[in-house]
């Protein structure tokens, strides 16, 4: 049974050993644990987005606005800082700006009911080349000692960074599939007229989702802009990407109501671990987009030759 | 460009009588500029290549996001194909559509017949076939030269007025349309679209024909791709880069519903349209190109929550798809209301902005307009530019405008010449991005009478009066290398974090190191990784390169952005350790 309900899970772990095994042949320096936490702290953006892009996704909705809103959740947590707010009212503040940029996706798509890919595709446009405009490009600079590592040690930060986002990856993963709000986001994506017929305000369960992933978001940026001591006005390109891809990996269907937080996790664990490992490996960097691709389509690909044995298959090769 | 023709033989003429006067034009010229502005922007459009992208992406329910990366790799085998393989051009190019169609049939294979969601699979094909551009290409190698009478299909006009390229392009946009409106395989795909599993019952081939649309989407892509190469007369890997999102962004402006069975080509058209004239409007403007994404944005949401605000008496229960799937005729409306209205304000625009060169009858002495172009207005390097030419500017009591693209993109540099010679400005310095390409337009503003210059990067010298040539790339490349000996005591490892792994400046750089490596035996360069001109990804490239080569004990961080990243990572490794492992060497220098 777990078999059947966990298949892409499954598929996706299978290559992860894969991968790992390969590595651990090839390159056994791979493992050492300062490479892992660096590999976990340079993902924590994808992580943290993709946590909330899940939720999105589960209701049958899509967000690709979220580079956009990491670069603009990150300039901003670097004037805030520059402004001399302490460490916690920054983060909080930040979280709050990508939860209303959220929030203003979510109207539109739930209350005005605009399709969310076409929300958010104006939403990318337009807070890109606004930040552009804004900053001209600059960067932010000169920020003060107490906002690196958060005013942490340099060893110190990865270990909270860690068990934050752990928590957080447990505390969703545990909601989804326990509490009522997790139900309320199965059903909204499985069936919105059906759930809504059961007594879901299925608007209402949209736009928080919205909310979530915008104030996640603006966590990822903090967690990621305190790395450095300055901060780019080009941050998050791509970063949709990243996040839909591994989201898709992990088995969530585009389609909505079907999908867990874990399989997630292994989506981005599958595709952070990829690049560095072909550095690791010593494949050239030309070929190294052509390999990744590959690997993705070879990922899904062996889901499908998997899947063709069993009738289960046209329930979860969605469209999308 | 027709507008630019006429509005340049006019000022060309009325400069050699009165030099300060155009205001007296300006009661004939107001229509004159509303009128070359509609035919504007009906070419305009048609140069936009991303026009040829636009499949029907949703018409059957799925999305194409590989087109982009498509039109890269078709045009990198194309020029191979012509400058490596010695073909003619027409084998060459029947040999980048054959692959078209493959890359097409590998997408539909995977969806139609695996029954994979489309999404992923193009998000991997995505990736796949710009990886196997820049792999065969190494990123680096650049097919220019191509004969006269082939960049004709996309430089060209017959009899001065009408572009080849649409030509090429009212043909297949006849075609899509009869394929899509008038044929039983386009109902099938409408009908696909509304309901696959209601299309099998009524008896369509739905496999087959979704197979289709991946092909023709695959093709398409291959046909922009070669119009492409003839329009900026070059063929890199990177050709095409963020295509799929302009073609779908117009698709859905023009009223094509994103879940299928709804849609069709004059909505299309009308949406790239009316992107067109936002874009062009602003540039002609004067207004800075990243007002595009804004006002993009805000048609975009205003168009459509339009269109359902209109409907709203209708509104029965939420999420219901069906309302959906209602035609929207009134959104076209809408869009055609836009597009005039935003013609209305750039000729408005325009208008004023004659008025203003005069500067009416009591004749004040008209500021010279100096236009710079930087490669990429993002940039650290170009930012702190800037910031030079405006103080230059205030000093000389000039008026300046600044613009470029917002990201690497070749033939936007074309763009914004084009209408600065239509603003005819007096004078252009531009940072050169793709020296083929941009050649021609220089040439036109010169013989305008448009003072033209480059810097950071030359273009053909008969283009431009005067290069600022701030430093040689050999003398770059040469102080790196020696300035790497010196550190690294003339022995060892060290890597390169490069911009693009496309990047033109880079790649010369990167080739006269290796050449200056000649002189230093016991110095080895260990690899090249690329940071895509992103912080972050210099900061992981370089904690990898530290970690995977531990003999690597220098750095060279050759792209603006890549310096801080690099140096950070460098930074923490060392205090992390204690090793004293790694000197990093930056430079400076976009």
């Amino acid at each position: 049974m777990i078999f059947k309900s966990h298949r892409r899970e499954i598929s996706v772990a299978i290559a992860i050993a894969a991968l790992a095994f390969v590595l651990a042949l090839a390159t056994p320096k791979y493992f050492e644990r300062e490479n892992l936490s660096d590999l976990f702290l340079a993902n924590i953006p994808v992580l943290v987005v993709a946590l909330g892009m899940t939720l999105l996704i589960l209701t049958s909705q899509i967000d690709i606005s979220v580079g956009s809103t990491f670069a603009v959740c990150s300039v901003t947590a670097g004037v805030f800082a520059k402004s001399g707010l302490s460490v916690a009212p920054m983060a909080l503040a930040v979280c709050l700006i990508g939860a209303m940029i959220g929030a203003a996706n979510g109207a539109l798509v739930a209350y005005v009911r605009i399709p969310s890919i076409v929300v958010t595709l104006a939403s990318m446009v337009a807070l890109r080349d606004g930040l552009r405009w804004r900053t001209q490009g600059a960067w932010v600079q000169d920020l003060p000692p107490s906002f690196q590592w958060l005013g942490l040690s340099q060893a110190a930060y990865p270990f909270m960074a860690m068990s934050s986002v752990l928590f957080l990856v447990v505390l969703l993963g545990w909601g989804l599939r326990n509490s009522g709000a997790g139900r309320a986001v199965y059903a909204t994506g499985s069936n919105p007229e059906a759930a809504r017929l059961a007594g879901f305000d299925t608007p209402s369960v949209t736009f928080s989702v919205f909310v979530i992933t915008g104030a996640l978001t603006g966590f990822a940026a903090v967690l990621n802009s305190v790395r450095f001591n300055q901060i780019p006005s080009n941050a998050g390109i791509g970063l949709e990407m990243k996040v839909i891809a591994a989201v898709v990996l992990g088995g969530t269907a585009i389609t909505g109501g079907l999908g867990t937080v874990g399989g997630t996790l292994l989506g981005v664990v599958l595709l952070g671990m990829i690049g560095p490992a072909l550095t690791f490996i010593g494949v050239s960097a030309y070929w190294e987009r052509a390999i990744q691709g590959g690997i993705i389509l070879l990922a899904v690909i062996v889901d499908a030759i998997r899947a063709h044995s069993g009738k289960y298959a046209n329930l979860v090769a969605g469209r999308a | 460009m027709q507008f630019a023709r006429i509005r340049g033989n006019m000022q060309i003429s009325l400069q050699a009588a009165h030099k300060h006067t155009a205001a007296r034009i300006v009661p004939a010229g107001t229509w004159i500029l509303v009128a070359a502005l509609l035919a504007e922007v009906a070419i305009f459009a048609a140069i936009g290549e991303n026009f040829l992208t636009v499949g029907n992406f949703f018409e059957a329910g799925g999305i194409d996001l590989s087109v982009g990366s498509m039109m890269g790799l078709a045009a990198v085998v194309f020029g191979a194909m012509w400058h490596d393989w010695n073909l003619p051009i027409p084998a060459a190019a029947f040999v980048a559509l054959l692959l078209g169609f493959a890359g097409g049939s590998l997408n539909a294979l995977l969806i139609a017949r695996l029954n994979l969601p489309p999404l992923i699979v193009t998000l991997g094909s995505f990736s796949l076939f710009r990886g196997i551009a820049e792999g065969i290409t190494r990123a680096a190698v650049n097919y220019t030269e191509f004969p006269k009478s082939f960049l004709i299909l996309g430089q060209g006009y017959i009899g001065g007025i009408l572009p080849v390229q649409l030509c090429i392009f009212v043909p297949i946009f006849a075609a899509y349309f009869v394929l899509l409106h008038r044929s039983v395989i386009g109902r099938a795909w409408y009908a696909i679209g509304f309901n696959p599993a209601g299309a099998r019952y009524a008896g369509i081939p739905v496999a087959k024909r979704i197979s289709a649309v991946y092909v023709l989407s695959g093709l398409i892509s291959a046909v922009a791709a070669i119009i492409y190469v003839a329009h900026v007369g070059q063929a890199r890997s990177d050709a095409g880069t963020g295509y799929e999102l302009d073609a779908i962004t117009a698709v859905v402006l023009g009223g094509t519903s994103v879940f299928g069975g709804r849609g069709n080509l004059w909505g299309t058209l009308l949406g790239l349209l009316a992107l067109s004239v936002l874009q062009n409007g602003l540039h002609l403007a004067a207004l800075p190109s990243e007002l595009t994404g804004l006002l993009t944005g805000a048609v975009l949401i205003f168009v459509i929550s339009l269109e359902k605000w209109g409907r709203v008496s209708e509104r029965k229960s939420y999420g219901a798809i069906f309302e959906e799937v209602q035609v929207k005729n009134g959104q076209i409306a809408v869009i055609c209301a836009t597009i005039l209205m935003a013609a209305i304000v750039i000729a408005g625009t325009n208008v004023w902005l004659v008025h203003s060169l005069g500067g009416g009858p009591a004749v004040v002495t008209h500021r010279p307009v100096i236009a710079i172009m930087p490669k990429a207005k993002g940039d650290p390097y170009f930012v702190s530019a800037r910031v030079g030419a405006e103080v230059a500017a205030s000093e000389l009591g000039v008026d300046l405008i600044w613009d470029g693209p917002t990201g690497l993109e070749a033939a936007k540099q074309n763009e914004l010449i084009e209408n600065w010679i239509t603003r005819r400005v007096d004078a252009i310095a531009v940072a050169v991005e793709n020296k083929g390409g941009i050649s021609t337009v220089l040439r036109k503003a010169r013989e305008r009478g448009i003072h033209v210059l480059t810097w950071d990067a030359d273009a053909e010298p008969d283009a431009r009066e005067f290069f600022a040539n701030q430093a040689t790339s050999e003398a770059i490349a040469n102080t790196l290398t020696d300035e790497a000996a010196r550190l690294l005591g003339g022995k060892g490892d060290f890597a390169i974090i490069t911009g693009a792994l496309t990047a033109a400046n880079q790649n010369e750089w990167i080739a006269f190191i290796k050449k200056r490596l000649d002189k230093y035996p016991d110095l080895k360069l260990a690899t090249i990784r690329p940071s895509d001109d992103d912080r972050d990804k210099a900061f992981v490239e370089t904690q990898t390169i530290l970690k995977a080569y531990p003999a690597v004990k220098l750095i060279m961080a050759i792209s603006a952005p890549a310096v801080p990243g690099s140096g950070e990572a460098v930074r923490q490794a060392r205090r992390k350790a204690r090793r004293n492992c790694a000197n990093c060497c930056a430079l400076e220098y976009a």
